[in-house]
């Protein structure tokens, strides 16, 4: 048995993502952080660290809230995708 | 989407906001009454963005649904319940209890939701999917609707069943923004394995399953646990951490990303025979609430306006079991009979008529235990007590039976563990049993 990458376990999910972010970063408040939990925390690894800066990625969201519950900038302007798009969930 | 031959009425008795367990049982009650309801979900199909851990309780099911038993999607009843202590060196403890009867069963909760909406659609209820309601709509502090992009649909009444991302009731300003202190993050791995292999491994016959939870070491000490659940033909592995903590350790950097955990169980030796020649087949993550009572709004009637389910905090977790499901549909059905008895009367939906509802639920049965369970909330969260309840049972058995030459006697292995833990075996005891009692 070997590790998967998050990449890889989301790759085993059945998708249809929509073509416009349901989540909008404020990349001011962003850039001031110095804990960045959402890197750490969010079960999807959509948020990374590119030269010191948050880089935010919303294809393999899960709509789960971590992130708009932990951010201390309150930089995360988190809504749901339209139209039924994002995850979709069969055996869980 | 709306099927273009249905008539789409412009007004309805109620609209029901959230296509989970509360919100599929309150439009299925309400339509079998013979009200007009329209019930809404954001998802692609009715339980599309569902994620639970995998165990329900019957008992208030029925209640709604007297046949589900029989009728409804069941995978296995859970026969064995085992809980493990694990330990950072490899040491784990674990116990079984064998289960008399059927109280409980796994099932996939899309695959059960939308069997509920289903019976609700026979009993009328109209079910629209790929809506993502953007707000409850007010008329002199009255909500009197929804509104989605620009649509905008009325009803007598409103029930909010969103669950625990709360932005409708956020943006009326009736609950606060989301506190690490009352959530939990869940992260979870569904394992394809074949259905012979799983009997077999699990020691259970074809209908039969086992519900295991994991305390300690699996979430990197931090609270919360661990979940292993049968299906027919697959196992859900999971963890769950108290949000707060898990802050406090990201902070302190003992966790770096929050997918490794549910990897970690998946790959550990312990556990990793069970599911040899597994494949992952999803994956994915859902909020969940720590401790109900606190998350719980102020009030759970407003004029024309009711809450219900996780968005209402009904749903216990004491680490050992958690009650989401159950009480969701327990809460739907209340619901659904304070919206009766206010639309009979003849100023309908006020928030007079509809405080039944929160009557009806301080004197349910989901009331009673989220408040019988509090003091064991406090307890789950406390990261020492987390450490100490895994290390001293850990301690005293490695002194019991990993053995060189002389057996220790119990008293003796139980003086050590103590020591270990920088109590005597008489203070630690009396602090155990503190601890005991609030469980
Ligand atoms: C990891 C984990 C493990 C769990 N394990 C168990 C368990 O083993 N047993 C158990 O009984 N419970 C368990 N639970 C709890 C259980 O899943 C919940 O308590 C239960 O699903 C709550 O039901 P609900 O109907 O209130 O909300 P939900 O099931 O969350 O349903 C809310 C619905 O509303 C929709 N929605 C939300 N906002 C909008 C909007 N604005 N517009 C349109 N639609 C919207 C969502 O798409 C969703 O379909 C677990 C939870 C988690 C996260
Ligand atoms: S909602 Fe969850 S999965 Fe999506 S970006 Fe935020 S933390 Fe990650």
């Amino acid at each position: 048995m070997k590790r998967l990458r998050i990449e890889e376990l989301l790759q085993r999910n059945v998708w249809d993502v929509g073509k416009k972010p349901h989540i909008e970063i404020n990349m001011d408040a962003c850039g001031s952080c110095e804990s960045k939990l959402c890197v750490k925390l969010c079960p999807a690894g959509c948020y990374t660290v590119v030269d010191g800066k948050v880089l935010f990625s919303y294809e393999g969201c899960l709509e789960c809230g971590t992130c708009r519950t932990v951010c201390p900038q309150g930089a995360v302007k988190w809504s749901y995708p339209r139209s039924g798009k994002g995850v979709y969930y069969r055996f869980t | 989407m709306i099927k273009s031959n249905t008539t789409f009425p412009t007004k309805f008795d109620a609209i029901v906001v959230g296509a989970g367990p509360a919100g599929a049982a309150s439009a299925y009650v309400l339509s079998k009454k013979g009200f007009k309801v329209l019930l809404v979900d954001r998802s692609r199909e009715a339980g599309s963005k569902e994620l639970y851990g995998g165990r329900i309780y019957l008992g208030p099911l029925k209640e709604v649904w007297p046949d589900l038993d029989k009728k409804a999607p069941i995978h296995r009843w859970i026969k064995k319940e085992r809980a493990s202590i694990m330990g950072k060196d490899g040491r784990i403890i674990t116990i079984e209890y064998n289960a008399g009867r059927r109280t409980s069963f796994t099932a996939y909760l899309p695959e059960l939701v939308r069997w509920m909406v289903s019976k609700a659609e026979e009993e009328g209820t109209i079910f629209v999917d790929e809506v993502v309601v953007d707000e409850l709509l007010t008329s002199d502090g009255k909500v009197v609707g929804i509104r989605s992009g620009p649509d905008e649909i009325r009803s007598d009444v409103v029930i909010d069943a969103e669950g625990v991302n709360r932005l409708l009731l956020e943006k009326l300003g009736l609950v606060s923004g989301p506190r690490p202190e009352e959530l939990a993050l869940g992260i979870k791995e569904v394992l394809k394995v074949r259905k012979n292999e799983i009997n077999a491994q699990f020691n259970v016959d074809d209908d039969e399953g086992v519900a295991w939870i994991l305390m300690g070491d699996i979430t990197l000490g931090i609270p919360g646990g661990g979940f292993i659940y049968t299906f027919n033909e697959t196992i859900s592995i999971g963890i769950v951490i108290h949000m707060a903590n898990a802050i406090r350790a990201a902070e302190a950097g003992a966790i770096n990303h929050s997918f490794e955990l549910v990897e970690n169980l998946r790959l550990h030796p312990y556990f990793n025979k069970l599911w040899k020649s597994s494949d992952v087949i999803e994956y994915g993550a859902h909020l969940t609430i720590e401790d109900g009572l606190s998350f719980m709004p102020k009030r759970l009637v407003y004029p024309g306006l009711l809450i219900v389910g996780d968005a209402a905090g009904l749903i216990l977790n004491t680490g050992y079991t958690v009650r989401g499901v159950d009480f969701a549909v327990y809460s739907g059905k209340l619901a659904a009979e304070a919206v009766e008895k206010a639309l009979s009367e003849k100023e309908g939906a006020t928030e007079e008529n509809l405080k039944v509802y929160e009557d009806m639920v301080r004197k349910s049965f989901m009331y009673n235990e989220l408040k019988r369970h509090r003091a064991s909330k406090e307890l789950m969260k406390d990261p020492e007590f987390f450490t100490k309840i895994s290390r001293i049972p850990l301690k005293f058995f490695s002194e019991l039976y990993e053995i060189d030459k002389e057996v220790p006697t119990a008293y003796e292995a139980f003086k050590n563990a103590c020591r270990s833990e920088d109590s005597g075996p008489l203070s630690l005891m009396f602090k155990l049993w503190g601890m005991v009692k609030k469980l």
